[in-house]
């Protein structure tokens, strides 16, 4: 024990020595942190949503890069080859250079949760379920690590591997590029990767449902630490002068591989590939296109993800479909009828209905039989119970509830809440139980063609939503895209 | 009765890749003596020394250290030997204090930092990182790392080589301190006067083979009474040349210089030059001097050589 703690003390100070070793093990968590925060800071995308993706690309380099390159490096040297002459068992070595890494990504994960909550991310909601979760996430790599210093000959060799199992996760993995964006075969590769399992292990801790939403990711994670440490114990090599590929045992490689391997399977089997209700909050945004500040002129075109089209389809548009802003509609005593009475099949017949896919990032929808998880069910019943007495979806003539009951939907998503994906199908039902098909399918078809107007309600807190987009463009493209959703549906494009 | 030898090896063989590297290797090693194992390069005294300090596994033989089967139970040797090797390194950010706290947590029993800094004068250089010391200095600094757990028996893997002349000496005078304080020493060289001046006793090991072992006065007593010729003629003489004289120990050719020992350099000399005349070879140079270890050193290693 005595050893463990004096090698533990060396590593930890010859670390703090060691000014690349900081430059990677600090800096480079803070620059990701304060590059993701500068890149997003025009749409409001709390940073709350993807501290999990942030935290897992911190200790990911610590563990890819920054152990087995202390590993390989002092093997190359000659130092373990000095321990070995001394009677102190090798694991002590392992086992003290592994915590000390430990303590390492521990104080690097707090730094950058520490620089969030300064930069305006609220306080975590599971903060014990994240201790927990950090750990099994670090004790993962921590594997990872072990099995990449066994397998390299040298430091570059443990650049070249890390890059290796670094990029993938990062880019197809689920770690840096939101599953949802990605192609299907790509989210069922990131199944076999441990990023995944991580991203989403520390997500379900700071925005999400606390334990219930990590014990599988647990599960995989402490799997595949197990397999690491396994693996990279048996192939432990403590002279650099031995090679791998003489080495004898090759085969204990194969348990690290199989872990991944065997919890991808189990993940597929158990139909948790297709992206999880619970991981939603966990997407980052859209794209790294900085959205139109609010002041900016409003060329539609230039919103995120799916520029709204200009109107096609001129009829019975009114002066005021183009203006931003405008002011509420005047009440017309003379005018009987609102316009859009005269919207007619012709008209959104001629919509475009190339949206974003129901399961994506932008706009999601749940299928009607989807059940979210018990924490977003009861936020998504309170709004539902509340909406028949919310006063701007009642009061007023019928389009404005309407294009404010699309707020509804639109809000949410704008900010990605996790019941993003659940509100549409209540604002859809509503309506469908509120409006005669026929006048809802013009109210809609109205609102599509004419997105800016009527004023924006980016506010739903009444209704027990707690948050705004504070951008009304955004706000404004979203419920254009729910519009032609429902429209889609109504209108039979979309059987459902 | 004998006190119990330090060291035991019996039969030691080594292959790497089904190359032999040692071929049955016997010596032994009494308490206090400074042994010396003298070789040229690729003799296999490293592949010896490591497997004795348990960094190879012997193909065969026993091997017994301080009365501990060594190969039985390599950590229980660990806690009672030193070692110094050839190519080791410590991490460059450490310091000789660290490293000597450090490395005493690893064992049963130690002595304390403080002490070891002063006894291989590095009190000064106590806190300034290894990539700043010398090459003696770091050396000084392996000494007393293998110090730290109070050895029975202390191994040194060529321990002068690549030292300037001034750390070696000061490194000599280490060893000849260990000698005096009534340590017990294994050390490999391949300079003769080292060994000639350290050492109570030598083993001369040449391609995986012990081919002499014993003090160095006795071994070069043996050959007291030889005298060594070096000759350089021109044109160069072959070996055949020295096959008909008579009285010669072996012959080394090197170039236009040949090197052999004889018991009566007079009359194999006059032998000699009476042929050199017939074949009209002029001599270039002759030197004539008593047998050292060098020449026995030459002799033994050398023999057999194509
Ligand atoms: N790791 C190794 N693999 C293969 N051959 C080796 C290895 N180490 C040493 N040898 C060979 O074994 C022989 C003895 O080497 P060594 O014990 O290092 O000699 P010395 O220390 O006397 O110079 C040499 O021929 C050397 O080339
Ligand atoms: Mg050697």
């Amino acid at each position: 024990m005595n050893a463990v703690f004096a090698h533990l003390r060396i590593s930890l100070r010859l670390h703090f020595r060691n000014r690349m070793a900081l430059l990677y093990g600090y800096l480079f968590p803070v620059i990701f942190l304060v590059a993701f925060w500068v890149l997003y800071r025009h749409e409001k995308v709390p940073l709350l949503r993807h501290m999990g993706e942030l935290l897992t690309v911190a200790v990911l380099g610590g563990a890819c890069f920054g152990l087995p390159t202390t590993l390989v490096s002092e093997r190359e040297r000659g130092v373990w080859r000095r321990y070995r002459l001394t009677p102190v068992p090798t694991w002590v070595v392992v086992a003290s250079t592994a915590l000390a890494r430990l303590f390492l990504l521990v104080t690097a994960g707090l730094l950058q949760l520490g620089l969030a909550l300064a930069l305006g991310m609220t306080w975590p909601a599971h903060p014990i379920a994240l201790a927990v979760a950090f750990l099994f996430v670090a004790f993962a790599f921590i594997g990872l690590g072990l099995v990449i210093a066994a397998l390299a000959d040298n430091v570059p060799a443990v650049q070249a591997l890390g890059q290796c199992l670094f990029l993938p996760m990062l880019i197809i993995g689920g770690v840096a590029v939101p599953l949802a964006a990605l192609p299907e075969w790509a989210q069922h590769v990131s199944a076999f990767f441990p990023g995944r399992y991580a991203v989403e292990a520390l997500q379900a801790a700071v925005n999400g449902r606390g334990f219930p939403g990590m014990r599988f990711c647990l599960l995989a994670l402490s799997l595949t630490g197990v397999a690491g440490l396994v693996a990279g114990a048996k192939l432990f090599r403590w002279d650099g002068q031995q090679r791998f590929a003489a080495l004898r045992g090759k085969a204990w490689l194969l348990v690290a591989i199989g872990a991944w391997l065997a919890v991808g399977a189990v993940a597929e089997w158990r139909g948790r590939v297709a992206i999880p209700a619970d991981l939603d909050p966990a997407r980052p945004a859209p794209a790294p296109v900085p959205a139109p500040s609010p002041s900016a002129p409003p060329p539609i075109a230039s919103a995120p993800v799916t520029p709204i089209p200009a109107p096609r389809a001129a009829t019975a548009s009114s002066p005021a479909a183009v203006t931003p802003n405008p002011a509420p509609a005047p009440v017309l005593p003379v005018t009987p009828a609102p316009p859009w009475m005269s919207i007619t099949a012709k008209d959104w017949d001629g919509l475009d209905y190339q949206v974003p896919p129901d399961h994506g990032i932008v706009t999601p929808m749940a299928a009607p039989d989807e059940e979210p998880d018990e924490y977003t069910k009861e936020q998504v019943d309170k709004v539902r119970a509340k909406l028949p007495t919310w006063s701007p979806g009642v009061d007023g003539d019928d389009l404005s509830c309407v294009r404010n009951l699309l707020y509804v939907a639109a809000v949410p998503d704008a900010i990605q809440m996790p019941v993003e994906r659940y509100l549409p199908r209540v604002v859809y039902q509503y309506l469908l139980d509120s409006y005669p098909r026929e006048n809802l399918m013009k109210m809609l078809t109205y609102i599509a063609l004419h997105p800016l107007e009527g004023p924006v309600r980016d506010d739903i807190s009444e209704l027990g939503i707690e948050g705004a987009a504070g951008d009304p463009m955004l706000v404004r493209e979203r419920a254009y895209l729910y519009a032609i959703k429902f429209l889609a549906r109504l209108t039979g494009r979309k059987s459902e | 009765m004998s006190p119990t030898p330090k060291v035991r090896v019996g039969g030691l063989r080594k292959a790497y890749a089904g190359l032999a590297a040692v071929s049955g290797i016997d010596f032994t090693i009494a308490p206090g003596e400074i042994f010396g194992l003298l070789g040229p390069n690729g003799a296999g005294k490293t592949t010896t020394l490591e497997c004795l300090v348990g960094l190879r596994h012997p193909d065969e033989g026993e091997l017994e250290i301080c009365g501990v089967d060594a190969r039985r139970h390599p950590h229980e040797v660990k806690q009672k030997i030193g070692v110094v090797l050839q190519t080791t390194s410590l991490q460059d950010k450490i310091t000789p204090r660290e490293a000597l706290t450090l490395f005493a947590a690893f064992y049963r029993q130690s002595t304390p930092a403080a002490d070891l800094l002063a006894r291989f004068g590095l009190v000064e250089k106590a806190d300034v990182p290894v990539e700043r010391l010398s090459g003696g200095q770091r050396q000084r600094l392996a000494l007393a790392l293998a110090f730290v757990n109070r050895p029975e028996l202390v191994f040194l893997d060529e321990p002068t080589t690549g030292l300037d002349p001034q750390s070696r000496r000061e490194l000599h005078e280490l060893i000849l301190a260990l000698r005096r304080d009534g340590h017990t020493v294994l050390f490999t060289t391949h300079h003769l006067e080292e060994a000639e001046k350290l050492c109570d006793r030598v083993a001369i090991i040449d391609r995986g083979r012990i081919v002499a072992t014993g003090a160095p006065r006795d071994l070069v007593a043996a050959s007291r009474e030889e005298q060594s010729v070096t000759i350089r003629t021109s044109p160069p003489l072959g070996a055949d040349v020295f096959a008909a004289l008579p009285g010669l120990t072996p012959v080394v050719v090197d170039g236009d210089t040949v090197r052999f020992q004889t018991k009566d350099a007079t009359a194999t000399l006059a032998a000699l030059t009476a042929r050199l005349r017939e074949q009209r070879v002029e001599i270039r140079e002759l030197t004539v001097r008593k047998a050292s270890l060098e020449d026995l050193f030459l002799a033994l290693t050398r023999e057999g050589e194509p």
